[in-house]
């Protein structure tokens, strides 16, 4: 799940929130693709507020 | 004096050296002014003075050189009005156009001593100087290169240029990492000198060590904060603004107000002009993710909640419907069971009525046939009981007479009376013999007579 980066989530979400707005979803879908949308808006979250870079590795690079 | 010795005249150094001066001094009375290149300033931070390099070019080639001096007042005044003029200090790689006076010391030798530096003249040669920076930056196709980058979605991962006690770096940074949204951001920073000249030569550098680790970065943001607006036209330095039109991955400058936008800030991906604007940029690139994400989340739990109260609705209505519907066909229903049971028990009734009519007339036929028959019955019977008395009396003196005839025809038939009249039975074997064929030669017959028996055997037969 996490492999996923914050572009494609943020596409997906976006996809789904114009599937929501235009009605497309029936209430076979809906518990799914909110379960979806929930589970990418958690990452667009986790995203905006983490970092993963390393400077021990930036450090490594650049003696490199 | 020269003194004589062997006719001849010699001269001390110093007294050369003051003739030299004196002629000097005779033949350059006045002041003039002189345009060269300042190669370098020379400046000594104790005394105040400097002592300026000039040079001229021909073909990147010096074709002459003399030394100067600036004395502090001098260099003092110069400053100021450069600074106020140029934005810029007097520094080491310019064109200058300045009034000199020429003097020979004894000591020192040939310098020219400079009074004062027009500004404008200098000015004109920077301005020429940005202005060939862009036409080649522009006749090279690389004008807007780093403008055509693409910014992440979220530039989280930011290379900083800058200098880590500088007020532009700790605004940056504060801006940056005390953001109310608690967005996090990863940076790293470049040290480098960010104006004067060996800022084209820092920076340059730090851009190469970046593009080394590019691939840990979203952005570069070249940071300068403080120290007013000067020093700034090494950002339009060609090499390095080259480099920065040239950067792999969008730059973007802070560098602070100056009068007119540095080449650098021009080809730059975004010119945010302060380091704090830097920050706010990123942090509302962040809120361009954030806000969309949020509303999402908002507008998906809208409407969800709606499209299952709509739903929800529709369901019940249907309900509603579906219960009226029902009702009244079980009314309906209900009703035509009810008229079907009036009519099922009056035709009951009625068939009813009409059966036991008929039952209670079958009922009187009946009896009456009953007795009839009975009747009849009767006499039948008395007939067959007279009947049966006379026929059998007929039928046992019938019987009486026959028996009485076999009792005879018995009593002719018994053997012994046929015994009786001379006749016997041969018998072989049990079983008397009529043939003569049923016995053989030698064999035993036994012979009853009507008294006794005998036995004998067969000597002889004839068949016929």
């Amino acid at each position: 799940m996490d492999s996923i980066n914050y572009q494609m989530a943020f596409e997906e979400l976006k996809t789904i929130v114009a599937e929501i707005e235009q009605g497309e979803i029936s209430v076979d879908q809906l518990s799914e693709k909110v379960k979806r949308a929930t589970q990418l808006i958690k990452i667009c979250k986790a995203k905006l507020s983490a970092t993963e870079e390393d400077v021990n590795e930036i450090l490594k690079d650049l003696q490199s | 004096m020269p003194e004589i010795a062997n006719d001849r005249k010699v001269f001390t150094l110093l007294e050369v050296s003051k003739s030299v001066q004196k002629t000097i001094a005779e033949r350059y009375k006045s002041t003039f002014w002189v345009k060269a290149e300042m190669n370098k300033l020379n400046y000594y931070s104790h005394s105040g003075h400097c002592y300026p390099e000039l040079v001229e070019k021909q073909n990147g080639k010096v074709i002459a050189q003399i030394k100067s001096n600036l004395w502090r007042e001098d260099f003092d005044n110069i400053n100021r009005n450069f600074l106020k003029t140029l934005k810029e200090p007097l520094r080491d790689g310019i064109k200058i156009l300045f009034l000199a006076k020429i003097n020979f010391d004894p000591i020192h030798g040939l310098s020219l001593q400079i009074i004062d530096i027009d500004p404008s003249f200098t000015l004109g040669d920077l301005e020429k100087e940005k202005r060939e920076t862009i036409e080649n930056l522009k006749k090279e196709n690389i004008f807007a290169l780093n403008k055509s980058t693409q910014l992440p979605l979220l530039p989280k991962r930011i290379a900083i240029i800058s200098v880590e006690t500088s007020k532009g770096y700790i605004d940056f940074l504060q801006v940056l990492e005390s953001n109310a949204w608690n967005y996090k951001f990863f940076h790293f920073l470049f040290p480098s000198l960010l104006q004067g000249e060996k800022a084209v030569q820092g920076i340059s550098t730090q851009l190469k060590r970046i593009e080394k680790v590019i691939h840990h970065f979203d952005v570069v943001a070249i940071i300068r904060g403080g120290g007013g607006d000067v020093g700034l036209s090494c950002y339009n330095n060609y090499e390095l603004a080259k480099a920065v039109a040239n950067f792999p991955i969008p730059i973007i400058t802070g560098i602070g107000h100056a009068t007119n936008e540095t080449v650098c800030e021009m080809v730059s991906y975004q010119n945010a002009i302060t380091p704090t604007k830097i920050a706010e940029f990123l942090i509302q690139k962040f809120h361009n993710f954030s806000v969309p994400v949020e509303k999402a989340k908002e507008l998906i739990i809208y409407k969800s909640k709606r499209l299952l109260s709509e739903e929800k609705t529709k369901v019940q209505s249907e309900l509603k419907l579906f219960r009226s519907v029902t009702e009244t066909i079980i009314q309906k229903n209900r009703n035509e069971l009810d008229g079907a049971k009036k009519i099922i028990r009056q035709h009951l009734l009625f068939i009813f009525k009409t059966q036991s009519n008929d039952v209670n007339s079958y009922k009187e036929q009946l009896f009456k046939l009953s007795i009839i028959q009975l009747k009849q019955n009767a006499l039948i019977l008395q007939q067959l009981e007279g009947n049966l008395a006379m026929r059998t009396n007929l039928k046992l003196n019938q019987e009486t007479i026959q028996l009485e005839n076999l009792e005879r025809n018995i009593q002719i038939l018994d053997p012994i009376n046929i015994l009786k009249r001379g006749f016997s039975i041969t018998r072989f074997n049990g079983k008397a013999v009529k043939e003569s064929n049923e016995v053989s030669e030698g064999d035993v017959v036994e012979t009853q007579l009507y008294s006794g028996k005998i036995s004998s055997s067969i000597k002889n037969k004839n068949n016929g």
